[in-house]
């Protein structure tokens, strides 16, 4: 039923399948993944931080005239892991680490936006 | 009165492959990726391409099933989608099977990568964003599952339709 040249052929598709991966490792296309974290603290840039090369965990405190937000880099992403806000939804949001990926407080008016380094990068949209 | 006949037997082959197009779109199927599925219809596809003597004819009840289907369910963008995977896999699976050296399990795999390379093309395109080539591998993978599935179909189909006297005016068309 299912002959020799089958198997082979098949082996051979699926192989080719994956020349575009191989293509965008060698082109070095995966460093436009670039992210970095922009903080804003009401309205206004107060820290910019690459994520994309961050390793390691490293913590500081925003104090801000409404309260205090601790901030955690782990690795490449990034969160809001304490503060003294009332809702703490900040604080729940977790660790974010995609670009476009935002945790805010609002009553500090603290923002942390994850950005792509390369601005161009459209939006993936799911092919059906 | 051939002509009548090979009307119908177009007609049956459109309508059987539009069938199982609605009937795919209830079964509930496992996310893999996005534009992975069963592929049924392309059953039909693969049977008349072994049945029917004239690749015109095999072409023709695709692009008629597509149209119809487009015309059922989804937009410009499904019609394209659908475009392209069908014209790639029919593309390939007439030359493959022009080369005699595989059988219809091979074939009908071949047809299920090449759908699917035929569809990321296509999504490239439209989203204009080449990364979308990096689901090849998961949707190759896929393909061939669903073509192997749907080449044993087909030779099943095919085993119990060659017995029919009918198959041997079917050749003549």
């Amino acid at each position: 039923m299912i002959k020799k040249w089958d198997i082979t052929l098949i082996i051979i598709f699926l192989c080719l399948s994956l020349l575009p991966e191989a293509i965008f490792i060698l082109s070095g296309a995966t460093n436009a993944a670039k992210t970095i974290a922009v903080i804003q603290v009401d309205g206004k840039e107060y820290k910019t931080i690459p994520l994309s090369e961050h390793t390691g965990t490293d913590k500081f405190t925003i104090y801000t005239n409404h309260g205090y937000n601790t901030v955690t880099v782990r690795d490449q992403s990034i969160a809001i892991t304490d503060a003294d806000c009332p809702d703490q939804i900040c604080v729940n949001e977790g660790f974010i680490s995609k670009p476009g990926a935002t945790t805010v407080c609002l009553p500090h008016k603290v923002m942390i936006e994850i950005r792509a380094f390369d601005s161009s990068e459209p939006d993936i949209i799911p092919a059906r | 009165m051939h002509k009548t006949f090979r009307l119908i037997i177009l007609g049956l082959f459109v309508a059987q492959s539009l069938v199982l197009y609605i009937i795919e779109g209830m079964i509930p199927v496992p996310f893999i990726a996005p534009g992975a599925k069963l592929g049924l219809a392309n059953l039909i596809t693969v049977i008349a391409l072994y049945s029917l003597p004239r690749k015109r004819d095999v072409c023709l009840i695709l692009f008629l099933r597509i149209m119809i289907s487009t015309a059922f369910a989804g937009g410009i963008n499904a019609f394209l989608y659908s475009a392209a995977g069908a014209s790639f896999s029919l593309g390939c699976m007439v030359l493959l099977k022009k080369t005699g050296k595989f059988s219809l399990i091979g074939v009908s795999a071949a047809g299920g990568i090449f759908h699917n390379l035929g569809q990321v093309i296509i999504a490239s395109l439209i989203v204009e964003n080449i990364k979308i080539m990096l689901y090849l591998p998961i949707l190759s993978i896929a393909g061939v599952g669903t073509g192997i599935l749907i080449g044993i179909t087909a030779l099943f189909t095919l085993q119990h339709l060659t017995n029919l006297p009918l198959y041997q005016r079917l050749r003549k068309i």
